[in-house]
């Protein structure tokens, strides 16, 4: 059954069947926009909820709105009682293993992000960090790298272009996927591209791999936030203003850490 | 007219190099202070968390602490943003009294049913004229928070002013969810009062 969809899904040499695809991707992109250019709504005249409303960031709030209404109730009957599950039967050690192992697998996505950001020692660190990982690390399941100093440290395409000086565009909150925004959306889509499990010969178990690999992250990751998000629903007034503040000011941090990263790439005890 | 200037340049500089040297000294004796100041204050805070008292226990015995450390009614000023000159004398009575309780419960839900909670204490830096105090806390079976403390010297005396859990500022995404709060319930300061209440009643009847 593999063998017949992995036959299927051979790279075509003709150019046509593989550019029907990216024109159907292009009028979406195109459709998406237009859509959002209608929803828009009018900037407020009064000058504090003007300073307000640009400080919020979000042109498209009605929309966001709903597409957060729709991401939170399909959550609530799908993705936390799942993850909820999850913590419930797997035990912590395996969970950390398990979310160490999808950090290590995402970590050459992090180390093309940094060397894209120019931070040469960020870089080493991740591929010092992957190297070490995959073989003392059992295939990332241990994270030896920490002890050796190399902790892990987030980077995406969003936060490479943040570090280029792109402005981050109105806040997106994308259904299923969260709060976003126009950069760190196409980052999203530049990550998808660096990363080398998408590039997986087929038919060699290496896709069931990845897909096994893909879910249990999702689920993984919405466990690693059962509780943060459940207060903040619980804590918060209006919880879709909290998540996009919260959101913003910390894509804003992560940015600025990366920029401020000097380090050089000679180790500490050289200087 | 030459000698005049360069004169009042190099008095100028003696001036401001004698204001550095006297600002430096008073900077780092303010680094210093604030990380006293969270180091102790952190100790206090841990010591009545891993104790084996009941969560209701805990919650009496932090709310004298934080009274003591936690500039509350300048975070409430802070939260409430633009609409602050708006309320009335009685509307900003009744927010900061109600937002004392908001505060209380949610640093209580927040690390109250923990045990075995450890801090350490990294870098020191100025942000502003404050001062801001980087911490790793440590709960068990949780992945470490990187928490910062903003210590503002403002009042005389030391007081957390702000705190930042991996980036996002307690009191800034705080404003902005009571500014939208208000702006969606057409500019009532009353509506945000009447949610607040309901939510400290909501949260004392489990």
């Amino acid at each position: 059954m593999r063998a017949v969809t992995g036959s299927n899904l051979q790279p075509s040499r003709s150019c046509t069947p593989a550019r029907r695809p990216r024109r159907i991707a292009r009028f979406l992109a195109g459709l998406g926009l237009a859509t959002l250019a209608g929803c828009a709504a009018p900037p407020p005249k009064d000058p504090d909820a003007l300073a307000e409303y640009r400080e919020a960031n979000d042109p498209y709030e009605s929309l966001n709105r709903k597409m957060y209404d729709v991401s939170m109730t399909l959550d609530k009957y799908s993705m936390r009682p799942v993850a909820k599950a999850y913590v419930w039967a797997v035990p912590y050690r395996v969970r950390q293993s398990l979310g160490t192992m999808v950090q290590t697998m995402n970590e050459p996505v992090v180390f093309f992000n940094d060397v894209g950001a120019g931070k040469p020692r960020r870089a080493g660190d991740a591929f010092v960090r992957w190297c070490v990982n995959m073989v003392a690390g059992l295939g990332g399941l241990i994270d030896v790298a920490k002890y050796a100093g190399y902790p892990h440290h987030d980077n995406d395409a969003g936060l490479t272009l943040a570090t280029w000086g792109v402005p981050s565009g109105p806040y997106l909150f994308l259904p299923m996927m969260g709060p976003s925004s126009i950069r760190d959306g196409a980052g999203y889509g530049i990550d998808v591209g660096l990363s080398p499990w998408n590039y997986v010969p087929r038919g060699y178990g290496l896709l069931t791999f990845n897909w096994a690999y893909n879910i249990m992250g999702t689920i993984n990751g919405r466990a690693d936030h059962l509780d943060a998000l459940d207060q903040l629903q619980k804590d918060a007034l209006d919880p879709y203003a909290t998540i996009r503040s919260a959101y913003q000011q910390q894509r804003k941090a992560q940015a600025e850490a990366i920029s401020n990263d000097h380090r050089a790439t000679v180790p500490d005890w050289y200087n | 007219m030459k000698t005049a200037l360069s004169r009042r340049h190099a008095l100028g500089l003696a001036a401001a190099a004698a204001a550095l040297q006297v600002t430096a000294p008073a900077r780092a004796a303010s680094a210093e202070e604030a990380r006293t100041f969270v180091s102790t204050f952190g100790q206090q805070l841990i010591a009545i968390v891993n104790s084996d008292r009941s969560l209701a226990d805990k919650k009496t015995a932090i709310l004298p602490l934080l009274q003591d450390h936690v500039d509350m009614d300048s975070i409430g000023r802070y939260c409430l943003g633009r609409y602050w000159r708006v309320a009335t004398p009685e509307q900003q009575t009744r927010f900061l009294a109600v937002f004392h309780q908001i505060l209380v419960n949610s640093i209580s839900d927040k690390i109250g049913d923990y045990r075995g909670v450890t801090f350490t204490i990294g870098n020191v830096s100025a942000s502003g004229t404050d001062q801001a105090v980087d911490t790793v806390i440590n709960r068990p079976e949780q992945p470490p928070v990187n928490a910062q403390w903003i210590v503002s010297f403002s009042s005389g005396k030391p007081m957390v002013v702000d705190v930042m859990a991996e980036g996002p500022s307690l009191r800034l995404t705080t404003r902005q969810d009571y500014a939208s709060f208000i702006g969606r319930h057409n500019g009532s300061i009353d509506a945000l009062l009447h949610a607040l209440d309901h939510q400290v009643a909501a949260h004392s009847t489990p």
